[in-house]
């Protein structure tokens, strides 16, 4: 659902920000003002003014930006203190509101560029925190976290996000809610290519029958995640070109509602503006994912919480903070493809996209990075995905569906607090 | 079952419920246990009219001919009934220091009618109670027979056997009950019936719960990867399990409070059929005779199952048969022997839906009712009783829901679907048949 995010994120900005119709009227001025051929001096006013008025857009108009002092706040206390704990939670949550303006500087810099490279812009940067979180960690050679953290954040999309979303739905609209089976079919169809994936490289590992011990298991999830690379790269192509029409949400009447009732059209910073800010957002994103993950053991010995639980349940819920919000939002608005499109679209592409990447990627640094994610968190994997892929096949969603997803979180979420995930154990 | 308590409400939407149709002579003419329903409606204006006179010697008479009366419906209508004297002759056995694999096959033997018997009273105090208490009296008394063993069980410290019994019912009730059901309603009707598959996939989605909530302990376990060893499976499986609970609490909420139109059966052209056609509206006995019959009910079957528990092992030995054999397979059958006759006859009536609600129904209900029930008594006994249900267990329960849940999705059956489920249940049969349990001699030792 990628595609259609750069529609889905507009209306999210509207319930956070204001619309910024009179810094256009200014930009405007001040583009004139400086073709006018005035004085240099003015010029520079006019600049400083643009950067002023790019900020106040971009920085101060969402609530959830009251979060952003809490990432210096970080850097202060590791800085001083050896609080690991206290980095640790601090970076987390200063990492939600700059992960959420990473999302709108993606959405505005789409405008510019026409939904095709739009629609690759959100497919690439829709996850842009977890890749940058993976990329650290993997520098730091922490395999295992990459593995635990993007399993965590496909679980939180696939059950928490959806739960919820369709939980909310359910009991705010009283009524069944229908959305477009045929995109449910085909995502479900890709998770399920991406735990064939993951299944294979683990049972070579745990039933002992590999060629070359230690060696094939990497050799094969190099080529498998090559081959889920292409796997969604044409999966974008089916998704942006040729299938647009399977797309197109549906209301109750199964009746195409027509796009662009409540969008908004109009940017609100200019094409410049948008990179610059998604360059410094990221920055931002990395500076904080640095602290994040050096931090993450020692909050793991410090609080005496497994690891497991930590990577796998805490680090995505802070990162899909804003999914969640805008998935509830839609569903109760009724637009139960949108929050779909959020939801298992993420998780489709974190399956699909960022862990092949985070593979390849450690390929390229040397580091052993692959695809065997140890026996119990494919498994969770595996039954996850067959719970979502069965309840959605139906195209109908009511509170009770919502339930039983969150509830099935929760007894993830417990089986992960009684896990000791250092990859050890006796099979 | 509960096809019968729609009249008296409207829409007492509990076909798909938690229920077992056990009282299928209710249905009248069609039913292989022909009662003399008859005579019994014209006795039941007697008993009012007996108790209005005033000479005490005159209302112990009637007293006592209330209860006759009650004996005569309640215990000589059913020719299943021609088992109970099973149940005393199990006892006179043990007694003489009979083998115990006669025990153990006298008492299955004299359960079976009490099962049903004590299913018959549930319904004719839900006729009383009205839909909602009904419904709920099903959803906890409909599998009343395995809860009873398992508490036995739990209490002697055989969790294994607990666990081997739940599964088995489980199992049972997926592939063997639903399977006779399909196969004889495809023979018999000649077409492709149809169902509800939305009830089909909310019931699918509960069993996949609680296959994720007994594939976790046992993965944890079998990897070694838990936190505190022998500890982290127990507090997982009873975590899970007050999770299970409350699902099943939602799930019945949902199921007759909010969703009841999602419950109503369907006939082959999909529009809701109108109930009433041949039902009875009338309960056969009085609300006070209904509650103390299964009181009575319960305390034999009570009974019974402590003989039933305490020879099981010995059975083991004596046939030459794995202990998981007997609780998986022969256990359950007996156990479930009234509901499979109810979902062979609705589908047979093209009442498919009712079929489903008494097949697939239960075992949602011992899946997520039933075990965890037995971890959270488990629990408050001290026993060490998890969800750790053992690997091989575990895959046989993971590979049937996938399995059933495919089949249903449709909303259509016919014959081969049921061959097929009853063809699965023949293989998961044998396996257990040459299955020895690895955990056997390490049940009741203390884990480190």
């Amino acid at each position: 659902m990628e595609g259609g995010e750069e529609d889905q994120q507009s209306p999210i900005q509207r319930s956070f920000s204001s619309p910024g119709n009179q810094d256009e009227l200014l930009k405007i001025t001040a583009e004139s003002g400086a073709s006018s051929g005035g004085s240099r001096a003015s010029s520079i006013v006019t600049l400083i003014y643009v950067v002023y008025k790019s900020i106040r857009t971009v920085v101060f108009s969402n609530k959830l930006n009251l979060l952003l002092p809490f990432g210096p706040a970080a850097i202060l206390v590791q800085e001083l203190t050896d609080q690991t704990a206290w980095v640790f939670f601090l970076s987390l949550v200063g990492v939600a509101p700059l992960a959420e303006r990473l999302g709108f500087a993606t959405e505005q810099l789409a405008f510019y560029t026409g939904p095709t490279v739009g629609g690759l812009l959100n497919a690439t940067f829709g996850n842009a925190t977890e890749l940058i979180i993976s990329i650290f960690a993997l520098k730091s050679g922490l395999i295992r976290i990459v593995q635990l953290s993007l399993l965590g954040s496909i679980l939180s999309d696939l059950l928490l996000v959806l739960g919820c979303a369709f939980f909310c739905g359910g009991l705010v609209l009283r009524k069944e809610q229908l959305f477009n089976k045929a995109t449910a079919g085909v995502n479900s169809g890709l998770l399920l290519v991406a735990v064939m994936g993951l299944l294979l490289p683990t049972v070579l590992h745990y039933t002992h029958t590999e060629v070359y011990f230690g060696k094939s298991e990497l050799a094969l999830s190099r080529f498998s995640s090559c081959t889920m690379l292409v796997t969604y790269a044409v999966y974008l192509y089916f998704q942006l070109k040729s299938q647009s029409n399977l797309y197109v949400s549906l209301n109750e009447e199964g009746i195409q509602i027509e796009e662009g009732v409540d969008d908004e059209e109009a940017p609100q910073i200019s094409k410049w503006e948008s990179v610059i800010w998604l360059l410094v957002i990221t920055t931002c994103v990395s500076i904080l994912s640095e602290y994040l993950v050096d931090t993450i053991e020692g909050t793991s010995i410090a609080l005496n919480i497994p690891l497991s639980f930590i990577s796998v349940i805490l680090l995505p819920l802070v990162g899909n903070a804003v999914d969640h919000a805008s998935a509830i939002t839609f569903a109760m608005k009724d637009k139960l493809d949108i929050t779909l499109g959020v939801s298992i679209g993420s998780s489709t592409q974190i399956a699909l996209f960022v862990i092949p990447f985070s593979v390849v990627l450690g390929w390229i640094m040397g580091q052993a990075m692959d695809l065997n994610f140890q026996l119990f968190e494919t498994t969770t994997l595996v039954v996850s995905v067959l719970v979502v892929a069965l309840m959605l096949q139906e195209g109908t969603s009511h509170y009770f569906k919502g339930l039983i997803f969150l509830l099935c979180y929760l007894i993830v979420a417990a089986s992960f607090f009684v896990h000791d995930s250092s990859a050890g154990g006796q099979f | 079952m509960d096809y019968k308590l729609q009249p008296v409400s409207g829409r007492s939407q509990l076909e798909m419920g938690a229920l077992n149709g056990e009282s299928v002579h209710e249905l009248g003419d069609e039913s292989p246990y022909s009662p003399e329903k008859e005579t019994r409606k014209l006795c039941s204006p007697k008993i009012e009219h007996g108790s209005s006179s005033g000479n005490s010697q005159a209302s112990i008479n009637v007293m006592l001919r209330n209860v006759y009366k009650s004996i005569k419906i309640v215990v000589f209508s059913n020719k299943l009934n021609l088992l109970i004297p099973f149940g005393p002759i199990a006892i006179i056995v043990k007694k003489l220091n009979g083998g115990h694999a006669w025990v153990f096959f006298l008492s299955l033997l004299g359960i079976t009618p009490l099962a049903e018997r004590l299913g018959y009273a549930t319904e004719q105090l839900a006729v009383y109670t009205g839909p909602t208490v009904g419904g709920l009296l099903n959803a906890t008394f409909g599998n009343a027979t395995e809860l009873i063993i398992s508490i036995y069980a739990l209490k002697s410290g055989m969790v294994r056997v607990v666990q081997l019994s739940l599964l088995g019912s489980i199992l049972s009730n997926m592939l063997l009950v639903l399977g006779c059901a399909f196969f004889c309603g495809g023979l018999v009707c000649h077409k492709e019936q149809r169902f509800k598959k939305e009830t089909a996939v909310v019931n699918s989605g509960l069993l996949l719960m609680a296959v994720m909530g007994l594939l976790f302990p046992a993965v944890l376990h079998y990897t070694h990867t838990e936190v505190h060893s022998g500890q982290s499976e127990l507090a997982l499986s009873r975590f899970s399990s007050c999770i299970m609970l409350v699902a099943y609490a939602a799930y019945l909420f949902f199921q007759l409070k909010s969703h009841r139109n999602l419950y109503d059966a369907l006939n082959e052209d999909g529009s809701p059929i109108e109930e009433g056609s041949n039902d009875n509206e009338i309960a056969e006995i009085s609300k006070w005779e209904s509650i103390i019959w299964l009181f009575i009910m319960t305390t034999w079957i009570s009974i019974l199952s402590e003989y039933l528990v305490h020879a099981i092992e010995g059975t083991s030995i004596a046939w030459n048969m794995p202990l998981t054999f007997i609780s998986v397979i022969l256990l359950p059958i007996v156990g479930n022997a009234a509901e499979h006759a109810s979902a062979i006859m609705f589908a047979i009536k093209d009442k498919l839906d009712i079929s489903l609600g008494v097949a697939i129904g239960s075992s949602t209900q011992i899946s997520m009712f039933g075990i965890p029930f037995s971890v959270v008594v488990g629990w408050m006994m001290g026993q060490r009783m998890d969800l750790n249900f053992q690997l091989f267990e575990t895959a046989t329960l993971f590979i049937t829901v996938l399995v059933v849940a495919f089949m249903l999705q449709e909303g259509t059956s016919n014959y081969f679907k049921g061959l097929m489920l009853i063809l699965c249940y023949l293989i998961v049969a044998a396996s257990f048949f040459v299955h020895e349990d690895p955990s056997q001699g390490d049940d009741n030792q203390p884990k480190t």
